[in-house]
């Protein structure tokens, strides 16, 4: 008899990686249409703002996991590395 | 918070962020805030907001130090004077790190101290509200349990007694069963 095949989202619980939004295009919920008051710059300075995205070991999250757009994921990027320079985040913890 | 907006087209506004080791001595640090400044002054940097934060424990080790001191300086400044001032930072003495940034268009200046105070009350709120949804789902949780145990009371059908025979009915029933050709004893 064949085993009915498992569905991965039910076992993993966790939500579908292709549903989430770019937190910093919707600030707030992470759902929801596009904001038009959405991230210009995100700050090295802003640890709150970063933290979210950043994982234990001081990786950055990627895209797929995280849900932020590119531009965004680039100006993380840069706000992430500037902050690791300055002594404020660690490279690898 | 600053709202800042060029005084001329010629200048641009400079994010400068410095690292000072902590453990240093008051003489040491004087002699460094009044090399940075002189620096400033020799760039021709019109000072915008300063913004100290002081006493902060480093991520890693940087030049044998584990805390350092920042302090964040936001100037006015001739663009062609900042590879200059970029050198003069670099070779300062007792200097950890440094670095120039460019804050976009319509920045809004804010402290340290202010961001964080704004930051630590959004995330009391966001909290508060997670909590508030965890505990209405819980409710409505063992809402709904009750409901339905009540509702599987109210379906089950209540237990007819059986009434115990006695005398010839009960004889009658017996010769009914015995004559029974269906059943085989």
């Amino acid at each position: 008899m064949a085993t009915p095949r498992r569905n991965n989202n039910q076992n993993q619980n966790r939500a579908d990686p292709r549903s989430k939004r770019c937190e910093f295009c919707t600030p707030g919920s992470g759902k929801g249409p596009a904001d038009p008051k959405q991230t210009l710059y995100i700050d090295y300075k802003d640890y709150g703002a970063m933290k979210p995205f950043i994982d234990y070991f001081g990786n950055i999250r990627a895209r797929y996991y995280s849900g932020v757009c590119l531009r965004h994921q680039k100006m993380l990027k840069m706000a992430v590395e500037k902050a690791r320079f300055m002594g404020m985040l660690a490279y690898r913890k | 918070m600053v709202n800042y907006t060029p005084t001329s087209d010629e200048v641009r506004l400079y994010e400068i962020a410095v690292l000072y080791p902590y453990p240093m001595n008051q003489k040491e640090e004087a002699e460094l805030l009044k090399g940075i400044k002189a620096i400033f002054d020799e760039a021709g940097a019109k000072e915008i907001f300063k913004d100290v934060w002081g006493r902060r424990g480093l991520a890693y080790k940087i030049g044998g130090f584990d805390e350092g001191n920042f302090i964040i300086f936001y100037m006015e400044m001739d663009p062609s004077k900042l590879k200059e001032l970029d050198e003069a930072l670099r070779i300062l003495k007792g200097m950890l790190r440094h670095m120039i940034v460019k804050p976009p268009k319509n920045y809004v200046i804010t402290s340290y101290a202010d961001g964080e105070k704004k930051w630590k009350e959004t995330h009391r709120l966001e909290g508060e509200r997670k909590s508030q949804e965890r505990e209405d789902k819980k409710l409505k949780q063992v809402v709904d349990k009750a409901r339905r145990t009540t509702k599987a009371v109210e379906t089950k059908k209540p237990d007819v007694e059986a009434k115990p025979m006695t005398g010839e009915a009960l004889t009658q029933e017996l010769d009914k069963l015995i004559s029974d050709k269906d059943l085989e004893l």
